[in-house]
Order: C-alpha cells, then structure tokens, then sequence
C-alpha cells in the first residue's frame, strides 16, 4: 500500500469508529432489555438478567436487569472464577440450579451484593461461534407455572439472538476496525495487502465517546419527524455559527 | 426444566436401538457386575474437585492449568492438588464416585481467573490427560469458536487411538460445539431418569447418549449439595459406568465400549424381542 495512503485511511477509520453508533439500527441497550424482559415474561421468572465480559475477561457485569432486585444488580461485577454464572461463562455450558442458597458462598456473596437471594437460577452463556460475550440469567421461574418442555433450548434461543444483537452493535461501534477487516477479508490472495489492513484495524481507534454520544444522538433524530429534523439542524447550524463567532450571535 | 437435546430421549420419541445380535446377549453382569471401578484412572477437566467433600473421597492426583503468555505453548501447568473454584467439577467427581466407588479420581482443572486463552487451556487439560494415560475424561465444557475445531480433532483422535474415552456433555447452542461434536467421543445430554443407571442411546446423533442430569441432587462447594440441571451432569454418569466398564474389561477400544453400552441402554431392543430394562436387574 502506497505511504501517502496511510494516513488518509486513518482518518477514514476514526470517522467511521465516530460515526458508526449513529448507523446502529438500534441501541443496543434497548434491545438487551427488550430481550431480558421478554424472557422474564415468558418463563415467567422474578428477574432476568444480562452480563457481558469486560475487555480483559476477568469481569463479568450485569448491564441490564428486568424484575427483582433489579435496579441493585444493575451494574454488579462479578469475578468469572465465582459463582454460577463464572462457571457458565468458563465452560460454555448453561445450568440450572433449584436451591441455589444451599451453596453457602454463592448466598453469601450475591445477599450482600444485592440484598435479594433467589432460590433457583437457570443460567445461559452468551456467544456466537466467533466470541463468548457473557451469561444471561433466569432467577426464580415461578413453581406453579408449567414447565416448558423445552426450556433450556428456548433460551438458548434467547441468549443467540442476544449474542448476535451485541456482536452487530460492536461491530458499528468498532466501524473503523471492522472495515479494515472486511477490505482485508477481500483482499483474500494478496498477502502484503491484506496484513498492512490488518495492522490498520490493530491501531484504528474506538470511537471517542463524545462523539459517538452525538452520532446516537443524531440517529435517533433521524427517527423523529421531518419537521423536528428540520427544527434541530436550524439549532445545531445556529449553535455552530454562535460558536465560530466566538460568542458573538452571527 | 430441560436441557436442549434432552426431548430427543422423551418417553414415546426416542427410538428403539439395535444391538448386535450376539448368541448370547450382553448383560450387566457381565459388563460391569463385579467392578467397582478399582484401578481406572478417570479424569474430570473442569473447575477442581473438592477432595475433602465426603461423596468424593480421595483424588489421586491433578494439575492445575492457566493460561500464561510468557510460558512455552501459553499455558502453565502447576501439578498437585487445587480447589474447586465453583463447585462444578466436585459435582461431577461426586457422581463418578456413586456409579465407581473405586475409580482414581485425577482433577485436571482448566477454569479460572480469566477467560482469555480459555481455548488453550482446555485443549492443554485434553492433551495432559492423554499424556498421563487417563482411561475415562469426564468433559462437562465446551467451546463453540471455530478457530479450535482443527485443534481438539487432532486431540480427539489421539484419545481415540489410545483408547482414552472422552465423555462429552453437549452444549445447546445452535451451532456445532468441540469436542461434544466429534464422532468418537462418548456425547451426552440430560434424559428424564432418576435412576442412575438408567441411559438411553440415541440412534439418530450427534448426541448419542441420554443419562440423568434433571434436577438431580450433587455434590457442591463446602461439603454441600445442589439440585442442579444440566447436560454438564449427565456426562459424569456415563463416565461412571464407563470406569466400572473398565475396571472389568480393561482393554476395551472406545468402539467397543460403545457397543457395550448401546446394548444395555434402556432403548436396545434386541430382536429376540423387548427386553429393555435389563440394566436395572443388576446394579
């Protein structure tokens, strides 16, 4: 690839990794929780809840809860070497657990953690055959509700819709990265050019938060009405020229 | 609450398997009657295993594998014995030890701190029980990346010409998961017995084998027990019968433990005609 490329293909992907949250075609924490919420619903349980892996894999957090205990198990991290949900992230394997305080550190750690001990947990990992991306939890299926015949494999169903969901939301917030990947993927037999894109995507930035949080801001705009389109761009170009004044109104 | 694959060994589904059909059939008894394991050295890849809980008595020995960059292959192995991080690997231990009370127990475990590298590490805990002449792998974990399939088939063959049995509990993912999807190895998922030593074999896999693992009691961290569900404690218990197999036939090839089983599950439907519960007559 020619040098003077180089930095050019740069600022490509630092402006796709800015933007890319605005081309997401739906945040992905509202799908989380509409998928927690519809399996809570479904299996009829107290509370659902979602845990993602942190970036060095050493930390499992709950982002999203529906139900019991829901709002103190929002953002709990939990170690992957504890615990039930550890061990189904560790091992792939989901698991279900009918008396869950009878295992005295699990009841101990999870009480103090959020005040609420459940007594039977159903427990999924999430992934995809690409990554693993965390566990979604199922707390307390009522008793008396019937029991799915499948119900495993239907959150199973659950966990691999949300896996996929997560991984494209990724994907647009690591758009800059992603392209590069993908014009490597194409480059296919051409060796030299494949590696330099893959060295690209290795040093291509994430988005910076603040724009990124005005790229999702102006695609849900984009959602809104023609007239409050129209609104807001006339206040963002007043805004623009106010701050290009120098405080002076233009 | 059932675990996927599980409605494939439901009452009314499951389809009756064919044994060979020897002059004289294969009994119980004369499968693992007499055994009560004594002499075969299972392993269980998982979390630890908790040797001071009383339904596991003593482990023989073990290794303890995490994933380091700066070791030779990434992955470091500390020999000796270990705890159970989550209690899992315990529960396993602890059903082998009810079906072959005097199987060696060898903890291999591949679980810990971290994720990163957890691929490595499980493939390293497969490759130390073949190097360390395990005859029985209890595999109650699994990967569904791609990027190992080549990997754990070069170890799943290797097992298989060494005569190591691999049981496999089988993920419910959509996709294929390594190593449950291999055709050597022994793979399990939940069927609805309580019975121990009621198993089904599956004539349509990749899942070959159903054995109990529904809302069954274990054995679990500090001396506890849980009542759990899950593939994850169907496996141990065709490891279990696999060691009693063992410890009476020691040089069986996985081919033939195989059959062995199929013979005796509770489905074979000879065709000297039904007489499907012939494993319950002895235990």
């Amino acid at each position: 690839m020619p040098d003077r490329a180089e930095p050019l293909l740069e600022q490509v992907a630092a402006l796709a990794a800015d933007l890319g949250p605005a081309l997401a075609p739906v945040g992905q924490l509202e799908l989380l929780r509409s998928i927690t919420s519809a399996a809570r619903e479904l299996f009829a349980a107290a509370a659902c809840s979602l845990a993602l892996l942190d970036e060095a894999q050493e930390t499992l957090t709950f982002h999203v809860a529906s139900g019991a205990g829901a709002e103190a198990v929002v953002g709990q991290r939990v170690p992957v070497d504890r615990g039930i949900a550890g061990w189904v992230v560790s091992s792939g394997q989901p698991v279900a657990v009918a008396d869950v305080a009878r295992d005295p550190r699990f009841a101990a750690e999870v009480a103090e953690a959020t005040g609420y001990v459940p007594r039977s947990v159903l427990a999924m990992p999430l992934q995809t055959e690409r990554e693993l991306l965390g566990v979604i939890e199922l707390l307390d299926q009522r008793a008396d509700a019937p029991a799915g015949r499948r119900d495993m494999e239907l959150l199973g169903l659950f966990a691999g819709q949300a896996a996929l969901a997560i991984e494209t939301s990724r994907v647009f917030s690591s758009l800059g990265q992603a392209l590069f990947q993908a014009v490597g993927a194409a480059a296919g037999g051409d060796r030299d050019l494949a590696s330099a894109l893959d060295e690209l995507a290795r040093r291509s930035p994430g988005p910076t938060a603040e724009l990124a949080e005005l790229a999702a801001v102006f695609a849900r705009l984009g959602q809104a009405g023609a007239a409050e389109r129209a609104a807001a761009t006339r206040l963002v170009r007043e805004f623009l020229a106010y701050a290009g004044g120098n405080g002076r109104p233009a | 609450m059932k675990p996927a694959w599980s409605w494939q060994f439901e009452a009314g589904r499951l389809a009756p398997a064919t044994p060979l059909p020897l002059p004289s059939p294969i009994t119980a008894d004369w499968a693992w009657g007499g055994s009560r394991g004594a002499g075969v050295r299972v392993a269980v890849v998982d979390s630890g295993i908790d040797a001071a809980h009383p339904a596991v008595g003593a482990v023989a020995g073990g290794v303890a594998l995490h994933y380091d960059p700066d070791a030779p292959d990434q992955v470091r192995a500390v020999d000796g014995p270990h705890e159970d991080l989550f209690g899992h690997g315990t529960a396993c231990a602890g059903i082998i030890r009810s079906l072959a009370p005097e199987a060696e127990l060898y903890s291999v475990r591949v679980l810990g701190a971290r994720l990163t590298g957890k691929g490595m590490v499980f493939a390293a805990g497969l490759r130390w029980a073949i190097a360390n002449r395990m005859q029985v792998v209890n595999l109650s974990l699994s990967t569904g990346k791609r990027d190992y399939f080549a990997v754990f088939h070069e170890l799943v063959d290797q097992a298989y010409f060494a005569r190591v049995m691999l049981v496999c509990a089988v993920n419910n993912v959509s996709g294929p998961t390594y190593p449950s999807q291999y055709a050597s190895v022994f793979s399990v998922a939940a069927n609805e017995a309580t019975d121990p030593y009621r198993f089904d074999y599956n004539p349509a896999p990749p899942v070959e084998f159903g054995a109990p693992g529904i809302d069954i009691e274990v054995p679990w961290l500090g001396g506890s027990t849980i009542r759990a569900t899950g593939n994850s404690f169907a496996a141990p218990h065709i490891a279990g019968l696999v060691a009693r197999i063992l410890g009476q036939h020691p040089d069986l090839t996985p081919f033939q433990v195989k059959t062995i089983l199929l013979s005796l599950a509770s489905n074979a439907a000879p065709p000297g005609g039904p007489d499907g519960d012939r494993h319950l007559l002895l235990r």
